[in-house]
């Protein structure tokens, strides 16, 4: 920890939150949130936990600012600015200058910052540090504890984001009629924004975005990385494609029903998992019993083996439902035109 | 015996599978959702039964998820308390959906499959919140309950969407600060699990940070409840909500913010932090006093019945936080009681709600004029939950509030005894209201004349997918109250903490 640094960064941080606040143009709020995440995703890579800052990267200055933006464009840009104050708006500075202080009466008795003798690296962390390795065999703590010890919590974070597109389709998806469907496709033909060089450059950029997402999600045992981040890469290469071309491409290769079909199927993969363990006779998510189906296994080696399984499910049903959201975003629900 | 051990994790099992089942099922066919989600909360509800009737017999039970021993992993752990409140849920759930069959085609026909995934992923939540030892486990499930009420909130018609962006800010705030509230205890401990933080903190009472985090904590729950005056969200939330969204929600939501509230007070933090070191006992029962007047008098002043009933919700969960904090036997075993009834009256009036704006179309009082003569069934088990809702013997709202008054009276706190009086005139006085415009006022045709095609329908008795659940839930209204005094000795007593 490099204090100088800290403090650079974080006062980007208080700066670009207040312009978020107070900036009057959605889109520039949208953008400048994104800086935020990055310079949060740096803040998180200085202080050590080197897999937060990845998935910050991926996923709050990647496709949330996309959906951010994607949110602005089908809404709108202006912002009603209201300069009095009302009472709601003096009991809100109230309350929040209430609970900054309670916060900072409680920072008081905190332990100093990565102080060796702080409960939190007193009390569990030796066990991980000195058994992952002896337990499960795989060298990424972070992935172990993520994948295997506090296993099913990841589990019902993929089902936070398989509930979240869910929601997005059961709120923006608008069916629409045979003779309508029939005047979009004649009218849609014209492309409004084909840029040759840009087309060009990102279609040279995809493969090797999917390519290092699959990466990023075998890799996640023994490096920062897994399933969450590898997923979101691999849909911000289709958000990109939807970005650059425009949503026809994009559905060819993914039509919505196989995305639907996708998501179910990595969350199920996850859970499936589980439910295999349940089966064969151990506890929920015991992935060392899957020793018993997979050949020349020991049961330390099944949990290594039973976390990629989990992981691969995790990236699929993040890729599937980034792409589902983004499409309902951009489209408005109709599945016509993207941005 | 493998199975009886997996119990625990069977009751979750059942809809988070369902919800995949329903979800690839409904881009073929949506004739097949319904019948997956009754399917997948009846499994709920025989296995929820399985375990409270095994903490019956053998006492705490704990699963450890992915074998790994407390602290390290996370672990459910069921006691009389959640075993009592699982059951309550699986029952509710399954009573909501049983019953939306007729309401979503009818209001949502276009968005069957979603609805029921969202439905069952709502019910895995709070099935999940109920069972979970975890306090971050906890969290994670609370965000899957959360966003499928939202987006099941936000599915309904007119200012349905508002008011579900509203709850999504409220909700998120909550969240944010039984996250913070975890954090801090993570921080002071470097543990998750409830059972070891409450072995853990004894030593670190004194502490700010702990104080801290048990203020935010229970803040962040407040606002999930809405406990008065964090209460702003709820009533046009659960007004605009679909029908069959509103059956699941209104009973459940609050009912298990409350339970949570318990097991947080007196199972991860100690009786002893809570009553003697946090010292805010009297205020807090005056919150509850707060609550339960101004939710029955902004009852009073409504003239929409759904509406009325969203209002009655805020004043029982005044009921339910001032009978915990009355911090004696009595009001906490009121409370927990009052738990199970308050989720089936409010299920059993929410049901004839449901009931009239399949009919009618509208839940205004005068869409109610002379409906005790063209559906004498609804508007009998409506008579029920109103009964109970005022807390006429023998229906069950009786004897909760009953233990209420009684702890009420040993902690001395008449003001609290005087809010559950008036709030009991209250309720009286809106519900023989409604129950003369059924009764007297004759019958009006809100559909004006000339809509008479085939479409319409006819106002009469509702079809059985909804008259069943409803007549089923008001009986057991009735069935509760006749059986209290069994279920306060054989289950409630023992949930209460010891030492109280």
């Amino acid at each position: 920890m490099i204090w100088q640094l800290d403090l650079i960064i974080l006062t980007l941080i208080i700066l670009c939150a207040f312009a978020t606040i107070s900036v009057q143009d959605l889109l520039s709020a949208a953008i400048i949130f994104g800086a935020y995440s990055f310079l949060m995703c740096l803040l998180w890579t200085e202080m050590g936990s080197v897999d937060v800052g990845f998935t910050e990267a991926a996923v709050g200055a990647g496709v949330g600012t996309v959906f951010c933006i994607a949110a602005v464009f089908q809404t709108t840009r202006k912002v009603k600015v209201d300069h009095q104050m009302n009472p709601s708006k003096f009991i809100g500075l109230l309350a929040a200058s209430f609970i900054g202080i309670v916060l900072l009466i409680a920072q008081g008795d905190f332990p100093a910052w990565a102080d060796p003798d702080s409960p939190a690296s007193r009390y569990l962390s030796p066990h991980f540090i000195t058994n992952t390795i002896a337990e499960t065999s795989v060298p990424n703590i972070v992935t172990s504890v993520l994948a295997d010890y506090r296993g099913f919590d990841t589990m019902f974070e993929t089902a936070v984001i398989f509930a979240a597109g869910v929601a997005v389709f059961a709120i923006l998806r608008r069916g629409r009629g045979k003779e309508e469907n029939d005047q979009a496709v004649a009218a849609g033909t014209e492309d409004v924004n084909q840029d040759l060089i840009i087309q060009w450059i990102c279609r040279q950029l995809v493969p090797f975005m999917q390519l290092f997402a699959l990466y990023v999600v075998a890799h996640g045992h023994h490096s920062p990385g897994g399933g969450f981040q590898g997923g979101v890469i691999l849909g911000a290469s289709f958000i990109l494609l939807q970005l650059t071309y425009d949503l026809k491409t994009v559905l060819q290769r993914m039509s919505e029903r196989w995305n639907v079909l996708l998501g179910n199927l990595g969350v199920f993969i996850y859970a499936g998992i589980g439910l295999l363990c349940l089966v064969l006779g151990a506890n929920f998510l015991d992935y060392s019993v899957l020793s018993k189906i997979l050949p020349a296994t020991s049961p330390i080696m099944a949990r290594s083996h039973g976390m990629l399984g989990i992981e691969i499910g995790v990236a699929i049903a993040v890729m599937a439902i980034m792409i589902g959201i983004y499409t309902n975003l951009s489209s408005h629900g109709d599945h016509e035109q993207g941005l | 015996m493998i199975y009886s051990e997996q119990l625990p994790i069977l009751l979750m099992i059942f809809p988070l599978f369902a919800a995949f089942a329903i979800s690839v099922t409904g881009v073929f066919h949506t004739r097949y959702c319904y019948p997956v989600a009754v399917c997948a909360l009846i499994g709920s509800l025989y296995t929820s039964v399985g375990v409270l009737f095994e903490v019956l017999e053998k006492g705490v039970i704990h699963y450890r998820l992915g074998g790994w021993p407390p602290p390290f992993g996370i672990e459910y752990v069921i006691d009389y308390l959640n075993g009592l409140v699982l059951v309550v849920v699986s029952f509710v759930s399954l009573g909501a959906v049983i019953f939306s069959k007729e309401s979503v085609k009818q209001e949502l026909p276009d968005k069957i499959p979603q609805f029921y995934t969202l439905f069952v992923l709502l019910v895995t939540g709070l099935l999940g919140m109920t069972v979970t030892g975890d306090a971050f486990n906890l969290y994670v499930l609370l965000e899957i309950s959360a966003l499928a009420t939202y987006a099941l909130i936000a599915m309904g018609k007119g200012r349905a969407m508002f008011s579900s962006f509203i709850y999504v800010i409220m909700g998120t705030l909550g969240a944010c600060f039984y996250l913070l509230g975890v954090g801090h205890l993570y921080i002071m401990t470097g543990s998750l699990n409830m059972g070891d933080l409450y072995t853990l903190m004894p030593d670190l009472y004194a502490s700010h940070a702990i104080l801290v985090a048990f203020l935010l904590i229970l803040v962040g729950i407040w606002i999930k409840m809405a406990f008065f005056p964090l209460h702003g969200w709820l009533p046009n939330a659960y007004t605009y909500a679909p029908t069959a969204t509103s059956c699941l929600i209104a009973p459940l939501m609050t009912k298990v913010s409350v339970y949570i509230m318990i097991r947080i007070m007196f199972s991860t933090f100690s009786p002893a932090f809570v009553f003697n070191t946090f010292a805010a006992a009297n205020v807090i029962v005056w919150m509850a006093v707060a609550a339960i007047i101004g939710g029955s008098i902004l009852a009073l002043a409504q003239t929409d019945f759904k509406k009325m009933l969203t209002y009655l919700i805020v004043a029982e969960v005044g009921y339910m936080v001032g009978g915990i904090w009355l911090a004696n036997r009595h009001g906490i075993t009121g409370a927990i009681l009052h738990i199970v009834n308050d989720a089936l009256m409010t299920l059993c009036l929410f049901l004839v709600v449901g009931i009239i704006v399949y009919k009618t179309k509208g839940h205004q009082f005068n869409n109610m004029q002379g409906l005790y003569k063209k559906m004498p069934i609804t508007m009998a088990a409506f008579t029920i939950g109103a009964l109970s809702m005022i807390g006429v013997p023998p229906t069950a709202g009786f004897f909760s509030k009953w233990y209420l008054i009684l702890g009420a009276i040993d902690s001395g706190q008449w003001s609290f005894m005087a809010a559950l009086l008036f709030s009991s005139l209250v309720n009286a006085v809106l519900f023989f209201r409604v129950i003369e415009i059924g009764y007297f006022e004759p019958f009006a045709d809100h559909h004006g004349h000339g809509h008479h095609d085939g479409a319409a329908i006819a106002i009469d008795e509702a079809p059985l997918s909804m008259l069943a659940p409803l007549v089923v839930v008001a009986l057991s209204l009735i069935i509760l109250g006749v059986y209290a005094g069994y279920i306060v000795t054989n289950v409630i007593q023992f949930a209460v903490p010891a030492g109280i």
